[in-house]
């Protein structure tokens, strides 16, 4: 190969590795963004134990970081035209995208466990509110943080705590049919009108699932950590491939 | 002035009459659309209003619940005994085994009830006290049981003046063992299947190309212009004109043999193939 069409190939392979290092940068970040979670809905997978999609996301955070700063290697080792780095650059990149390819598994197959359909969602309200045990403590918090701030009751509406037995109806059955996050409030937080939400009057209840929104929460974050982990993997195929084109025309 | 009142009075009799033909006389369930109409042990009724249409003042409407197939047991025993029927089936003990599966509850004054009201969306519940424990006091339903209601009248001295009749058979549903909810795999979704499908055949491609450029980078055979020297005659010519003359000047060269002046004393005189480079 020419040396003119080498050098080209080598600008095309130092360019390549840019765009992948800026994205492996941006993956880390939005992989932070998942581990973060901002809508605190992390009870709902813990305490089943299907928190994989969380799990995928730390790893996610180191591969993107890896990949940038591997990236940033790989454009030194471009412009050394040296064979030995580039050799180098190739096998750590390798790596990484195994780790990578795992980490977009793992939060794609781990989805659709939790929220497929509203079963493993709904079992666990019923089991766990207003249950007294850490993991009861955790799961009624965040029911009721969601079904005041989305104004939804239950998994797939209020019928849920009329229809099943659970903890919750165990302990204030004889009070309460639903929990009175179901209700509408006042601003003031109070309970707007407590005997017509207790006999399920549609103007002072609110009437939606809950589920809708969780797992518009929890498919948000796997699509970030599985769809771009994906893109980013195969932006990186391609400059590998490219890469290793350019291993076999340096000398 | 008389056709004036015979009209008024026509008039009102025959609203008398038309409330006394709507005039509902057996429990309901409530017209309005609530969630916990009918829930496993509460039911929502309509309240008693018009029910009983007889002037009786002092008079309270109570309320008989009780399984559908104690309704029987329940006329005989009102027929039979004379004894305060308030206290013939204690709720705490309504629903045992051998008990008589009813139980009565108060609704209210019959003067909170009058006829010329009739709001639909006044609502009795039964059941709203939960688990009690009082004689009378409106307690849940059995789980998942087929209930009839009636409305009985009864005055201060605790005497039953009238009944109205049974309502029909209301079914409540059974609760639900939340273990019954299957909480497996349901189904696998298309975008989990694309990407494990398409990363792993990039993943297995990937290997398979670094490989073979691991392959074809050590083990290929060089083909490429050497600057080797494949040494075959090492012929050593010494050269005689290097010294002390000009390059036109040829000394050795046979001035005879013109036409090879220029073949002897330079390279060109040299082999071609196979000299050595000094």
């Amino acid at each position: 190969m020419g040396a003119g069409a080498l050098t080209c190939l080598m600008f095309v392979v130092i360019a390549l590795n840019a765009i992948a290092a800026a994205a492996g940068l941006a993956l880390f970040a939005v992989a932070i963004w998942v581990a973060v979670d901002g809508y605190k809905l992390y009870p709902i997978s813990g305490v089943s134990g299907k928190d994989d999609i969380f799990a995928a996301a730390w790893i996610a955070i180191f591969t993107g970081f890896a990949f940038f700063l591997t990236c940033i290697y790989g454009i030194f080792a471009a412009l050394k035209r040296s064979r030995g780095f580039m050799m180098v650059y190739l096998i750590i990149m390798f790596i990484i995208f195994l780790f990578e390819c795992a980490s977009a598994i793992t939060a794609a197959t781990n989805r659709d466990y939790l929220v497929g359909n509203s079963n493993l969602v709904k079992k666990q309200m019923l089991q766990y509110f207003a249950d007294s045990s850490t993991q009861g403590k955790q799961i009624t918090q965040t029911w009721n943080r969601v079904m005041e701030q989305v104004e939804c009751c239950g998994a797939d509406g209020p019928s849920d705590w009329i229809q099943y037995n659970s903890t919750f109806k165990q302990m204030f059955g004889s009070t309460y049919i639903w929990p009175l996050s179901c209700c509408k409030r006042l601003s003031t937080f109070e309970v707007e009108d407590k005997e017509g939400c207790m006999v399920g009057k549609a103007s002072t209840i609110f009437p939606k699932g809950c589920f809708q929104h969780i797992e518009s929460v929890l498919s948000r974050y796997t699509w970030a950590v599985s769809w771009y982990g994906f893109s980013v993997l195969m932006l990186v195929f391609f400059t590998l491939v490219i890469a290793m084109i350019y291993y076999m025309q340096l000398e | 002035m008389k056709t004036n009142t015979v009209i008024s009075l026509m008039s009102l009799m025959s609203i008398w009459m038309w409330t006394g033909e709507g005039q509902i006389f057996q429990p309901e369930l409530t017209s309005n659309a609530f969630l916990a109409k009918v829930t496993s042990n509460t039911v929502i009724l309509k309240q008693p209003y018009c029910v009983f249409n007889q002037p009786c003042p002092g008079c309270e409407i109570w309320l008989v619940a009780g399984l559908c197939s104690a309704n029987g047991t329940f006329d005989a025993l009102v027929n039979s005994s004379t004894t305060n029927i308030l206290s013939l089936s204690p709720y705490p003990t309504a629903f045992n085994p051998s008990s008589n599966n009813f139980f009565l509850t108060r609704v209210g004054l019959l003067s909170d009830f009058p006829c010329n009201q009739y709001p639909n969306d006044r609502y009795f519940v039964v059941g709203a006290d939960g688990i009690c424990s009082g004689v009378n006091c409106n307690g849940v339903l059995p789980d998942g049981s087929t209930v009839c209601f009636k409305y009985l009248l009864i005055d201060a001295n605790r005497t039953l003046i009238n009944s109205s009749n049974w309502s029909g058979n209301i079914t409540l549903p059974k609760l639900l063992p939340l273990q019954t909810i299957y909480d497996g795999l349901s189904a696998r979704s298309g975008a989990m299947v694309v990407i494990t499908t398409i990363l792993c055949v990039a993943a297995a491609l990937l290997l398979l190309l670094f490989l073979i450029m691991l392959c074809v980078t050590c083990c290929r055979p060089t083909k490429k212009d050497s600057k080797q020297i494949s040494v075959m005659n090492s012929i050593r010519i010494p050269r005689y004109d290097t010294h002390n003359l000009k390059e036109r000047v040829h000394p050795y060269d046979n001035p005879a043999y013109q036409s090879d002046l220029k073949n002897y004393s330079t390279s060109s005189t040299l082999p071609k193939n196979g000299a050595r480079k000094l």
